[in-house]
């Protein structure tokens, strides 16, 4: 078997997790990163893509609300290529309380939120599909954050130091040698194979999984309690700044433009099990009820898909008293040498998107308390590769980069714009045989004819690729589909339906995949 | 009424069964009118006549299947129309080929007997009547190898990902690669069609793909084999090549499905029929078991189409023509008619397999077993729009539209001659 020897040994590739490796990398640290999915496939990739301004937090936890706006500044700077400046609003609509809005904005002036109060017909005229009942109107710095890209841009940043990354590939046991965790052993779940890291710390950034690594190591107490949320991406801007409810934190309070699409979100329900992505129909209902109550006729626009995904909300069992469980959205740092006596471990769970930096500079500042080391941080100055001009995403970037070559590149997803060259690039360098790996990169399948067209498309080109057998070829074909659809048909109504069955036609009438031999 | 117009039937929906309805109605004299959004699922579909292909096991002979199978389904259009009206429509359909645009293009096959076809992904597909430009395709016919040809130049075909999986179902078959020249990169397979047309240019064509052959093969190319004169293209390409040459349908836009479009348009055209494309049906005129009349509005104005008989071939949810709508309610949006299949509020409308067979896909709308849509004497049913099918599944599509419009037309031209008979 394989061993690998590294100064940090990272579980759990979401956004915590990476920026963790990057933070550690720009240290000086030697870092292994490590997931059983893909990066950024769990909570980091299931969200809304919302980079809060604090304004959410303004009245119910100031704290939060400090820590978002000092973060949303300085990501904007250093992760600019994955953030698209596309601003935020909160308005009192008819459903809200009409007083919210002054404790809102002085909650915004005390935790330091720029927050300025607008003009209705001003808000109106920037976002003619807002509801024009609404009464008052705030504008705060919000951004919609690409996460994938984000992710995988601090990986890469990580790898430029020397991170050796890993997805699929999951933690099967960690060593323990007394008081003291000394690594970790992963089982390859693509290739079967085991291997052993060695390292001189290891850190559980596995979220919602926190729980799971940390009794691996045999620590006890560490709980998460995963609340779910549900999101749903409709098929395009019905707005172009961030629409939250200007009331208390609440289900389907805020619609965010992202990329091509806009994401209304979300729930909150608890669940025992983090890896449960049920979609409740009556959730579903409320979602578009909410949506309406924001955009009026957003029922008639098409819903594309709907996911799920868990927050982990941190309780740690070992609080003195049970009457002020510590059940809280902040994030927990566990320095387990501190907490249990064992050296080498450090837990990271709670937080949401936003903090993801702080939380991994508070992280790698405990890591290097264990090795014995002080070294500064520097992520907040620092810009992740691809931002090193400073420069937002624009909507219409990739049109603008396409629009020279329009008759010389094929287009494989007209939805997204994805050039063939693209494809055959990332696929060669991720080397995975996975179209959802592809599908996070470039959003290859994700507009709205949901694959229709380019799925055949790509499993052709991957095939001639990779030289894949008929089987793979196939069996990639058809988890794709698979894939998609759990997404699709719980909201599956109007003119998506139409896709749908557009899609049914090519893929079962003309192409036949259910009666493929492989 | 200012801007009404009167026939002696009015058929919604230009898909094959529409057009067949509107062609059939025209031949035997009446003044019929078809009226459609757009053009129906032909130009998506792989242009074949699929009448059974799956029941679900792969079925060898349409004909005798039929019968055992309307009976297993009684609520499948096939059950209503019988065996009898499906051979009919065929025979009807075969001679509008033959006497169609398209010189010497023609459909070959029968009831007895399913071709087998490779799909652009290289799975096998039944089905009963095939372009001549596809028969060679067929799974079971010779034992010559088979040669998938395909471009990168265009994205919709795949050829080694085709050669691979039919080689896995046991048919010998390699793939090649030619260059072709396109002005756009996003050339789809209508653009090559053109380019097939082309005498000058096929002619080169075939002279560069016949350097990579090899001794006792076919050559199946992605369908594109000419929009104008598929029957000339092959054969020449037959003759300069030395060799059987066949078409495997693709993605849309589809070639053989606008030929197919083109025929029955023919058809109907020439019979005196009249079609308006770009007219939907957005209004009409009910008393309680009749309708009147509808209303399109295009060319901004509305114009009324008033007839004593309708023909309701406007397609299922794939068009539009039913819909699903946000709090989970199907409605049948052209004339506001019942619909039958839909599952009950408490019942999973699709289920969590995407292959698995969906809960709505049969919602269709109800009719009696004449077909004529409940609760309205003068409208009947046909196509896609009918209830019971799940037709991209079985491999029927074709065949239910051929025969419910034949029906459809049959049942008007029947009523209407006993009421001109009856006041005679």
């Amino acid at each position: 078997m394989a061993t690998l020897t590294t100064d940090v040994l990272v579980i759990g590739g979401g956004a915590t997790g990476a920026g963790v490796a990057w933070d550690a990398a720009l240290r000086g640290l030697d870092v292994v990163l490590v997931d059983r999915g893909d990066l950024a496939e769990g909570t980091s990739g299931r969200f809304h893509g919302l980079l809060h301004s604090g304004g959410r937090y303004a009245v119910k936890d100031p704290r939060a609300a400090e820590e978002c706006i000092a973060e949303n500044r300085i990501l904007r700077r250093v992760a600019a290529d994955g953030i698209e400046d596309t601003g935020g609003f909160f308005v009192t609509t008819p459903w809200d309380d009409p007083a919210y809005a002054d404790r809102f904005a002085a909650g915004c002036a005390a935790t330091g939120v720029d927050c300025e109060e607008i003009d209705r017909a001003v808000a109106l005229k920037e976002e003619p599909r807002l509801n024009p009942d609404v009464s008052r109107v705030f504008r705060v710095p919000d951004a919609s954050i690409d996460v994938w890209k984000t992710v995988w841009a601090l990986a890469r940043g990580a790898q430029q130091r020397g991170a050796r990354v890993l997805p699929y590939h999951a933690a099967v046991a960690i060593h323990r040698d007394g008081d003291r965790v000394t690594g970790a052993r992963l089982r390859g779940s693509r290739s079967g194979e085991e291997l052993d890291v060695e390292a001189g710390v290891t850190v559980n950034a596995s979220g919602a999984w926190a729980h799971f690594i940390a009794e691996m190591a045999g620590i006890e107490g560490v709980r998460v309690l995963p609340g779910r949320g549900i999101m749903i991406a409709m098929n395009h801007r019905l707005v172009n700044t961030c629409v939250n409810r200007c009331q208390m934190p609440t289900d389907g309070d805020i619609i965010v433009p992202i990329r091509t699409v806009c994401v209304i979100g979300t729930t909150d329900v608890h669940t025992d099990d983090p890896d449960d992505h049920t979609v409740i129909q009556s959730e579903v209902d409320a979602m578009l009820d909410d949506g309406e109550k924001l955009v009026p006729g957003f029922r008639q626009a098409r819903a594309l898909r709907v996911w799920t995904g868990v927050r982990p909300l941190f309780e740690d069992a070992k609080a003195d008293s049970t009457e002020t469980r510590d059940v809280t959205r902040a994030h927990a740092l566990l320095d387990h040498e501190q907490r249990d006596g064992v050296q080498g471990f450090v837990t990271i769970t709670g937080g949401k998107l936003t903090t993801f930096r702080l939380m991994a500079e508070e992280t790698v500042d405990a890591v290097c308390r264990h090795l014995g080391e002080q070294r500064a941080c520097t992520t907040s100055t620092e810009p992740l590769p691809g931002s090193e001009e400073h420069a937002t995403y624009h909507l219409g970037e990739r049109l603008e980069r396409k629009e020279q070559h329009l008759s010389d590149h094929q287009l494989i997803c007209e939805c997204e714009m994805v050039p063939r060259w693209k494809l055959e690039q990332t696929m060669r360098r991720r080397a995975t045989t996975n179209l959802d790996d592809i599908r996070r990169l470039l959003r290859l399948g994700m507009g709205p004819c949901q694959g229709g067209f380019c799925i055949y498309r790509a499993t052709g080109i991957l095939h001639g690729l990779d030289g894949l057998t008929a089987e793979q070829a196939d069996e990639t074909l058809r988890r794709f589909l698979q894939e998609r659809w759990k997404g699709v048909w719980p909201v599956l109504y109007g003119d998506q339906l139409r896709q749908a069955r557009l899609d049914d036609w090519i893929f079962q009438g003309v192409l036949g995949v259910e009666h493929l031999p492989a | 009424m200012r801007g009404e117009l009167h026939y002696d039937a009015v058929v919604i929906g230009a898909g094959t069964a529409g057009l067949v309805a509107g062609a059939r109605l025209a031949e035997a004299g009446a003044r019929v009118c078809v009226l459609a959004k757009g053009v129906g699922s032909t130009h998506l579909a792989p242009g074949t006549i699929d009448v059974l292909g799956h029941a679900p096991e792969r079925v060898s002979s349409p004909g005798g299947a039929l019968e055992e199978f309307a009976a297993a389904h009684p609520d499948h259009p096939y059950a209503a129309l019988g065996a009898e009206i499906v051979n009919d429509s065929l025979q009807w359909f075969l001679e509008r080929v033959a006497d169609g645009p398209l010189a010497g293009y023609r459909y070959v096959g029968s009831l007895e007997r399913n071709h087998v076809l490779p799909t652009a992904i290289g799975a096998l597909r039944p089905s009963a009547l095939v372009p001549e430009t596809m028969a060679a395709g067929d799974a079971q016919s010779g034992s010559d190898r088979v040669c998938v040809v395909g471009s990168r130049s265009l994205r919709d075909f795949h050829p080694a990902l085709c050669a691979a999986n039919l080689s896995h179902a046991g048919i010998a078959a390699r793939a090649v690669d030619i260059e072709i020249e396109v002005d756009r990169a996003d050339e789809n397979a209508l653009g090559l069609a053109r380019r097939f047309d082309d005498p000058d240019w096929r002619k080169g064509f075939a002279a560069r793909l016949a350097l990579k052959l090899q001794a006792d093969e076919r050559v199946g190319l992605p369908a594109v084999l000419g929009a104008r004169d598929p029957h000339g293209v092959l054969a020449d390409l037959e003759r300069r090549l030395g060799r059987r040459v066949f078409e495997i349908p693709t993605l849309p836009p589809s070639v053989p499905g606008m030929r197919l479009f083109e025929i029955l348009r023919s058809a109907l055209r020439r019979a005196g029929g009249r079609l308006v494309l770009g007219a939907e049906v957005v209004g009409h005129d009910r008393s309680s078991s009749r309708v009147n009349a509808v209303a399109t509005h295009a060319g901004g104005r509305d114009v009324h189409y008033a007839a004593p008989w309708f023909v309701l071939a406007a397609g299922g949810f794939a068009s539009g023509a039913i819909e699903l709508d946000s709090s989970w309610a199907t409605h049948e949006r052209v004339l506001g008619l019942p619909l039958r299949g839909v599952p009950d509020q408490t019942e999973p409308r699709f289920v969590a397999e995407y292959l698995a067979e969906q809960p709505m896909s049969r919602v269709g709308v109800a009719v009696d077993a004449e077909l004529r849509a409940e609760g309205v004497e003068n409208v009947l049913v046909a196509g896609a729009a009918l209830p019971g099918a799940v037709s991209w599944r079985e491999g029927s599509g074709e065949g239910i539209a051929l025969a419910s419009g034949s029906h459809a037309a049959k049942l008007v031209l029947a009523q209407a001659g006993a009421r001109t008979g009856a006041a005679a």
